[in-house]
């Protein structure tokens, strides 16, 4: 037996985030270290509790290993409930037909009976792959007021990069009168974040009749939303305010490390009445040592400092040994950068070694130019 | 392990009176982001022990709010976990029974120990910061077939407390002579480390005769008993803060910035790692003008200006142009602009205000309390 839900939360993190290359061989993208302390999905895993969602469907595919075993029964963000809490749903066999997800709707599509158990008014789509503190409650608060369909949050993104997004365009209630994907002359830059409230019932009646369509490619920002707009469904976007990323690529994933840096961070991480929650592996304070000199970064738990760190985000258990450089660089969990190596704007994915003297990137290489040095690698002087 | 856990949270307070006005001992933070009872805690929590108890008599707020249902310390379980003994009022009992010293509060809670499966009792006091393999003290225990065995460790011969120790004489491990003493003494130069192993039926029949006899203290009746009984001692080599006063506890957390066997002895073991409360706190920030060396730091700090020897909690900010020398700032401590420490203890949200100066003395350190404004 369920107990009805208002509105429940599916997060499509099946995806294989490969344009972060390196970062994503062996692990689904929401699960790529951000921040020092946290993984991707901790964000809309966070944002749901904060906003009072505590029914959330997982939907997993790609490298599930080390982001299963990271979200786990929910525990770390309070899913772990009695009454809906937090559920992976992978790709399954039926007695018909077994499928990997196809697309983000019919990933979806696949999960009705999950979604059917709770009964809930209004189920909201994430995506986790991106950073952000959002409270959804406004969000659905509106979509009851309009009494839409559905609605689509939006950001101001600069025109130039609007090519890269879904485009809403709105008339001046905010209501949708077309959806651009990927537009080459965008008439906006209002682009969707592929966060969407729908009413249930249309959810489902509109991926019923997409799963029919053989040419659709099941797709939310592709099939759903036009779908829903050429048979004048009232659609609404819901612009949000605040600071948002989409980290699929090496360069905006370390562009929003950087972003945690200066004196005033645009994304507040200590905000107590909107705490983003994360596993926590029980380490020790980190210790600064005597020679150590370390400017503009966040260093975590765990950490041993002896050498030089400058504008640079370090995770987790991370050591920089004495006269060891880590310039404008994401570090993650227990790498050891040894005695007077060098490290400029890289990233360097977890479990890593840094020998001795080694130099990693280059001093002063710019976002696209990043030097990524994949998980576990033991990279000594004889190995460059 | 086939042991359950006793931890007294207080006995030994009011030696410390300065930290323990708003909280039990137990509850007193050490090392940044831990609490003395996390090492008890952790020690029997990281040999599989699973069925715990501690001892609380007052001023335990603070400590049940710490351990909650005992989740962070993987202890929310349905068979055993965390269980909080407090004193508590019955028909047929008198008011005078609060837990006031480990034999009274053990008799206390006599039908619960009677339910132990477990074959092994440890009791811990929640003053002694240890992080020791305790399944190798039930060993030697089980080895040399002791009655009791205490847990010890060898002392300085420049050793001396304001406080009186229990000290131990030993033969092959098997206790020759108890005595209490302040200072070291070559009559018994082990120092006992509050922490006993001893059988489940054992600790039943002590506690009996304990009744009957109307003892209530344990040190007394160890001293009473040794010379006829079989007391063993398991003497620790590794690093151990006891601590009785606040110029222990002072030296203790200045032992942390300074010295490394502190720090993988108690902190850096990877095998045994001290668990505590989680609070979801973000990394730590360290502007471009920030100046920190040989500091211990928790998360969510703001650090503008210079750090030195210190230990600094969870969302401490120290200012631009702040000094903070030999210190220990507890959570939510800011000390404002230009403002300098030296040797302070600040208790949680203590605010310095912009350019105010304070120097203690290594031996004679400033105790600043609960969110007082200076």
């Amino acid at each position: 037996m369920y107990f009805k839900k208002e509105c429940i939360a599916m997060l499509l993190a099946g995806g294989q985030g490969s344009r972060l290359y390196d970062l994503t061989q062996q692990t689904a993208k929401p699960a790529v270290s951000y921040g020092g302390k946290y993984k991707i999905i901790d964000f809309p895993l966070s944002n749901c509790i904060n906003s009072g969602i505590d029914t959330v469907g997982v939907l997993t595919q790609y490298q599930p290993l080390a982001l299963n075993e990271y979200i786990g029964n929910g525990e770390p963000w309070d899913l772990d409930r009695m009454r809906g809490g937090l559920s992976v749903l992978p790709p399954y066999q039926g007695n018909k037909s077994s499928d990997w997800y196809k697309g983000t709707a019919n990933a979806i599509y696949q999960n009705i009976r999950f979604i059917k158990q709770y009964n809930p008014d209004y189920v909201l789509i994430l995506s986790g792959d991106h950073i952000y503190r959002m409270d959804y409650a406004k969000m659905l608060d509106q979509h009851k007021k309009t009494g839409a369909a559905c609605t689509v949050a939006t950001i101001t993104v600069p025109i130039e990069e609007a090519s890269r997004f879904g485009i809403c365009n709105t008339r001046e209630d905010g209501s949708i009168y077309e959806f651009e994907e990927k537009p080459k002359k965008p008439k906006n830059n209002q682009a969707s974040m592929g966060i969407y409230i729908f009413s249930t019932k249309i959810l489902i009646d509109y991926l019923e009749s997409d799963e029919k369509d053989e040419t659709s490619s099941n797709d939310f920002g592709k099939n759903i939303i036009p779908n829903l707009l050429n048979n004048g469904e009232k659609l609404f976007s819901f612009p949000f305010e605040g600071y948002w990323k989409d980290v699929g690529t090496i360069a905006s994933l370390w562009e929003s490390n950087m972003d945690l840096l200066g004196d005033h961070p645009p994304l507040n991480l200590s905000d107590r009445n909107f705490r983003i929650y994360s596993r926590n592996s029980a380490r020790p304070p980190q210790f600064v040592g005597t020679n150590a000199k370390i400017a503009n970064s966040r260093i975590s738990e765990g950490c041993r400092i002896y050498g030089n760190v400058e504008n640079s985000v370090l995770s987790g258990g991370v050591i920089v040994e004495e006269g060891a450089i880590v310039k404008d660089s994401v570090i993650m969990e227990d790498v050891i950068v040894r005695r007077d190596a060098k490290v400029y704007t890289s990233i360097i994915d977890s479990d890593s070694i840094i020998g001795e003297s080694c130099v990693v990137g280059k001093d002063g290489a710019d976002k696209n130019n990043i030097t990524i040095v994949a998980k576990g690698t033991n990279m000594s002087r004889s190995t460059m | 392990m086939n042991a359950a856990g006793i931890i007294f949270s207080n006995l030994n307070q009011d030696t410390i009176s300065e930290l323990t006005t708003d909280r039990t001992l137990a509850a007193i933070p050490f090392g940044c982001r831990y609490r003395f009872v996390d090492f008890c805690l952790s020690n029997l929590i990281n040999v599989n022990i699973s069925n715990i108890c501690i001892v609380a008599n007052y001023n335990y707020r603070s400590l049940i709010d710490h351990i909650g249902s005992g989740k962070d310390w993987d202890m929310a379980r349905r068979t055993g976990g965390i269980q909080m003994i407090a004193p508590f009022q019955t028909s047929h009992t008198s008011d005078s029974k609060l837990n006031c010293t480990h034999l009274e509060a053990l008799c206390n809670m006599k039908d619960y120990i009677l339910e132990f499966k477990e074959d092994y009792v440890i009791i811990m006091d929640a003053d002694q910061v240890v992080n020791i393999d305790l399944s190798a003290v039930v060993d030697s225990h089980e080895a040399t077939g002791a009655d009791i065995t205490m847990v010890t460790t060898k002392i300085r011969e420049d050793f001396s407390s304001r406080n009186r120790r229990i000290m131990a004489k030993t033969e092959n491990g098997k206790i020759t002579r108890i005595l209490t003493s302040k200072t070291y003494t070559d009559r018994a130069p082990e120092m006992c480390i509050n922490t006993f192993v001893m059988r489940t039926p054992y600790l039943v029949n002590l506690l009996n005769s304990a009744e009957d006899k109307n003892l209530t203290s344990l040190t007394d009746h160890l001293l009473n008993t040794y010379e006829h009984a079989n007391y063993f001692t398991y003497c620790y080599d590794g690093y151990v803060a006891s601590i009785t006063d606040f110029q222990e506890y002072y030296q203790a957390s200045m032992e942390l910035t300074s010295s490394d066997e502190a720090k993988e002895s108690l902190l850096w073991r990877k095998d045994a790692p001290i668990y505590t409360k989680v609070h979801n706190s973000a990394p730590t920030m360290y502007s471009a003008d920030a100046v920190v060396r040989d500091s211990m730091i928790a998360d969510d700090c703001v650090i503008e200006g210079t750090v030195i020897n210190s230990i600094l909690s969870r969302n401490v900010r120290v200012a631009k142009g702040a000094v903070v020398k030999n210190s220990v700032l507890y959570w939510g401590t800011t000390v404002g602009k230009g403002a300098s420490l030296n040797c302070v203890v600040t208790d949680k949200d203590v605010y310095i205000t912009d350019g105010v100066s304070l120097s203690g003395n290594k031996n004679l350190p400033i105790y600043i309390e609960k969110k007082r404004k200076v």
